[in-house]
């Protein structure tokens, strides 16, 4: 349809707003609460346009666009409608960077005559120079504010992990609001009050912790002023350039892009404009990246244990230190563990390297157990993330959403309000469980055998439980139904016995299935070696019958295992109880280009943005260095060579393993333990860290080793947040920290762990607690 | 009729958040909304305790704090100004002895101020719960607020 707009004629889509076909002819109107993600608000009014035969002066954001409109967006009465609307909105709103008559002298830093210098600069706003704000007030040229000016004096929030909030900057558009409501589908924040009492915030002034905040930063990346800041980039300033890549921190490898600054990482977003881009990231993509890739703890030069400790040398020297025990050692008598988190690229050179020239078979890495392996298998029946969108009936078991795999649990939260039946088996209340049809909690102790029920059940109709009765009547009317799994189900005992299960039910029922797992190149890692079970080289190295171990990026040891010697190449420091002979430091995503392969095989790119710190270089270079040193063949380890030898299609092949019977007893809580304890590896584990504990406030999101308990019983139990616990078992006592959250449902305890191995047997395990001074 | 079974006869429809807040409200002798309500219908319509929160806060019929039995709502519109609203004012103020927003002591008023009540004819008009009394001077006014006080 055709409209005019300030006598340009233009031809537009039926349907959409008078804002949205200005902007597609690159004709701009001010807007400040408007935004491409959300829908129509008309709440900051200056979008006002003229409309030939239309009363007043309606908001271009909010009125759609008729065949033969004849449309003014800048005449003389709008513009000093706009710039009286402006100050109204900015008479609450701090404007020294915006109208101060020496804005332009204001420089933050000025020499004295006195000793120092000063600070004279009251231009403090973190979004300085990259507000949507100043751009208005430029465009409307407003050098005064004639109203009077009003400071709201709000506390300034910033205990809370990852962005800090200063409300007195807020200019009430509700795009954080909106976008939490809408887009993320959480509502955990909302305006509160009216008037000019309002505030945005969750319920209560309670934490965004406990309001079921994911930290997703959607509400961050779309405020127009500075209300809004992330703790980690807030005096960053605007980055020099964005460049595309993807998050290595799970198998979804979502896209992203990475924000530079003088050759930094200062930022990550989701793909798309910087200002518009929402929350398609989870907290691990949008704001962990950025303090790993910077940590202070990365390893940045060779280090090797002398007989007096551990001292740094140099390249030459560590590279000759490795090529010395390496070439001492028999090929057989060496064990290798890989990070999944490493490129194709890395995991092809280590191939050849420890294949063709150290001539070892133990290959391994410390997640390969035979959980894991029996429920990698069930990807022949996986879909990719897309195929979601398709699905009439939705079932998740043990997943846990919080703080992971944000597209997934997005689409998930999109179909299930669009009417898709959901159902959520497992523990967890989680960011999808208010769409849940109806979440479905297996009884405590007998998980097997609820599993076992729902296969009874769809084979022939009995007497089970109503809710299993109703899961089964949706699944078996619903053509296509999906079952989305979550790594949490490898940490049960029962796990192997619960997955087989599953997979007798997806073959009854005809089920695709969604398999998520931690780790962002476990696909490619068993696709391009020949592995060997993680069980299997324990087993050799408690036979004493490895002397040299070469661990890259992983973190397989509690404690130092009965070797001659350890070498460790890796982004991070080994840890201290390791006693590695030889750190050799190397680079991570980032730093190297290189790819990833997804569950269906396919592979996805990426490139280098920045250079390693200190002397740190890429995995393929230091097997080069060691191989000259070695000599023995001419093979070429760097990424160029290396790139074309990685075939086209991955297939997995999985490592043997011996299936031990189950030897702990599953029992249910009974009155002398009470509580049902579950244990879950941190799954967010990056090369051989953990995220929790190498960022602060990660570690407050997701706490290691303490135990999270529901509020409910907290109060029943007098027992508080941060209270110390007794917990006991029939065979196993410990002390913990108290955590008091709502995700966890009433009678049951969960244990985030930062070891591999959980300390109470089995898992679950009934548990009885007490207060540790009592 | 508790909580519980007000929400039992509603639909759980996000439609019916006002209604259900209302209801409960209304069923208080001190006609307020506390946390509990307002977690507990958060979960019946499966919305998000921020979320009715907000809208609880945003409409001033509702109330988060104790108020009176009796619920004074002066109408603050111009007509009611022109005949005299602010005089009614400072007299409830001298009356009850309590500023706007505050509760008596004894529990019984509680005074608010509000939006034009829609009976300018009979202006000045304050409003007492669901009745609306117009026409108002200080002799009239100090008769209905008696006549409160002896209900009990």
């Amino acid at each position: 349809m055709k409209v005019t707009i300030d006598n340009q004629e233009i031809y537009v889509k039926e349907g959409i707003t008078i804002l949205d076909a200005a902007q597609e002819h690159n004709i701009y109107i001010p807007h400040l609460c408007s935004h491409l993600e959300l829908s129509p608000y008309g709440g900051c009014r200056l979008c006002i346009i003229e409309v030939e035969g239309m009363k007043g002066y309606p908001t271009a954001c909010t009125t759609k666009v008729e065949d033969k409109m004849v449309i003014r967006t800048h005449t003389k009465t709008l513009q000093q409608m706009r710039r009286e609307i402006l100050q109204l909105i900015l008479s609450e709103h701090p404007s020294a960077c915006l109208i101060c008559d020496e804005q332009e002298e204001c420089s933050s830093f000025q020499q004295t005559i006195r000793k120092v210098g000063a600070t004279t600069g009251c231009r403090w706003c973190p979004k300085d120079g990259d507000c949507e704000l100043q751009k208005v007030v430029d465009y409307l040229e407003i050098d005064k504010i004639t109203f009077p000016v009003y400071y709201r004096q709000l506390p300034i929030e910033n205990h809370e992990p990852f962005y800090d909030r200063d409300y007195n900057l807020c200019i009430y558009c509700a795009r954080c609001v909106r976008i939490c409501e809408e887009h993320r589908k959480s509502s955990v924040i909302s305006l509160r009050q009216r008037g000019r009492f309002s505030t945005i915030g969750p319920a209560f002034n309670m934490s965004h912790i406990d309001a079921g905040c994911e930290f997703c930063g959607a509400c961050v990346s779309v405020c127009p002023t500075g209300a809004l800041s992330e703790k980690g980039r807030k005096w960053g300033g605007i980055p020099d350039s964005y460049n595309a890549s993807i998050c290595p921190l799970c198998d979804l490898n979502c896209d992203i892009q990475v924000l530079m600054k003088k050759g930094k990482v200062i930022g990550t977003l989701p793909p798309g404009d910087p200002h518009q881009s929402g929350g398609e990231l989870c907290v691990k993509g949008r704001f962990c990246l950025t303090h790993i890739i910077n940590s202070p703890d990365r390893l940045k030069e060779p280090e090797y244990l002398f007989d007096e400790g551990i001292g740094i040398v140099s390249w030459d020297e560590a590279v000759k230190q490795a090529g010395k025990m390496l070439k001492d050692v028999n090929g057989k008598r060496v064990a290798v563990y890989l990070s999944p988190n490493l490129t194709l690229e890395e995991i092809l050179a280590a191939k050849l390297f420890f294949k063709d020239i150290i001539n070892t078979s133990n290959i391994t890495s410390s997640i390969l157990n035979s959980n894991l392996i029996s429920y990698i298998s069930l990807s022949e029946e996986s879909i990719s993330l897309k195929e979601i969108e398709k699905s009439d009936c939705i079932i998740s078991v043990f997943l846990n959403g919080n703080y992971n795999y944000a597209p997934l649990t997005l689409s998930i939260k999109q179909k299930a309000e669009k009417g898709t039946p959901y159902f959520q088996i497992g523990w967890i209340k989680d960011t999808t469980s208010r769409y849940a049809y109806q979440q479905i909690i297996p009884f405590p102790g007998r998980e097997k055998t609820f599993f076992n029920k729902i296969a009874q059940s769809i084979e022939n109709a009995d007497n089970s439980s109503p809710e299993i009765k109703e899961l089964v009547k949706k699944i078996k009317i619903s053509s296509n139904p999906i079952f989305i799994l979550g790594p949490d189900i490898m940490g049960l005992t029962e796990a192997d016995g619960i997955l087989k299960i599953i997979k007798k039910i997806i073959t009854l029922t005809g089920s695709k299935i969604f398999l998520t797992n931690p780790y962002s190149n476990l696909i490619g890692l068993l696709s391009l070696i020949d592995t060997k079970s993680n069980e299997e080289i324990n087993e050799l190295i408690s036979q004493k019958k490895i002397d040299l171990l070469y661990i890259i990026g992983d973190n397989p040891f509690q404690k130092r295992p009965p070797v001659n010697s350890i070498i460790c190449q890796s982004p991070f420091p080994a840890p201290d109880y390791l006693n590695a002979d030889l750190a050799l430091p190397s680079a991570m995503w980032g730093e190297i280009s290189g790819s990833f392969a997804d569950i269906k095989g396919n592979i996805k790119k990426f490139k280098a943005v920045t250079n390693p710190p200190g002397k740190a270089i890429q995995n393929n270079e230091i097997f080069d260095r060691i191989n000259k040193e070695i000599g023995k063949k001419d093979i070429k380890f760097t990424y160029k060579g290396i790139s074309k030898l990685i075939p086209k299609k991955l297939e997995m092949r999985f490592p043997f393993v011996k299936r031990k019977p189950l030897k702990a007893k599953i029992s249910p809580p009974n009155t002398s333990f009470p509580l049902l304890l579950i244990q879950e590896k941190n799954p967010h584990i990056f090369y051989n860290i953990s995220l929790s504990n190498n960022i602060r406030d990660m570690r407050e999101i997701v706490t290691e080793d303490a135990i999270i308990m529901n509020p409910t019983d907290a109060l029943k139990m007098e027992i508080q947040n941060g209270d110390s616990i007794f917990v006991k078992s029939d065979i196993y006592e410990k002390i913990y920290p108290i955590i008091v959250r709502k995700i966890i449902p009433q009678n049951f305890l969960l244990l985030i762990t930062s070891s591999r191995t959980f300390d109470f047997n089995p898992n679950p395990c009934p548990v009885h607690i007490r207060r540790n001074n009592v | 009729m508790s909580r519980e079974e007000i929400l039992k006869t509603y639909d759980q429809t996000s439609d019916n958040l006002l209604a259900i807040l209302h209801d409960i409200q209304d069923n208080k002798d001190e006609h307020y909304l506390t946390r509990e309500d307002l977690k507990k219908v958060s979960d019946y319509l499966d919305l998000t305790y921020g979320f009715v929160h907000g809208v609880a806060t945003f409409y001033s019929m509702f109330s988060l704090k104790p108020r009176g039995k009796n619920i004074i709502r002066v109408c603050q519109s111009p007509p009611c100004h022109l005949m005299g609203s602010t005089t009614i004012s400072k007299e409830l103020i001298k009356i009850l002895g309590i500023k706007f927003g505050e509760t008596t002591k004894d529990g019984l008023f509680t005074l608010e101020m509000t939006s034009c009540l829609g009976v300018c004819g009979v202006a000045p008009a304050i409003m007492i719960n669901d009745q609306v009394y117009g026409n108002l001077n200080k002799q009239r006014l100090y008769e209905v607020i008696e006549e409160k006080r002896r209900v009990k």
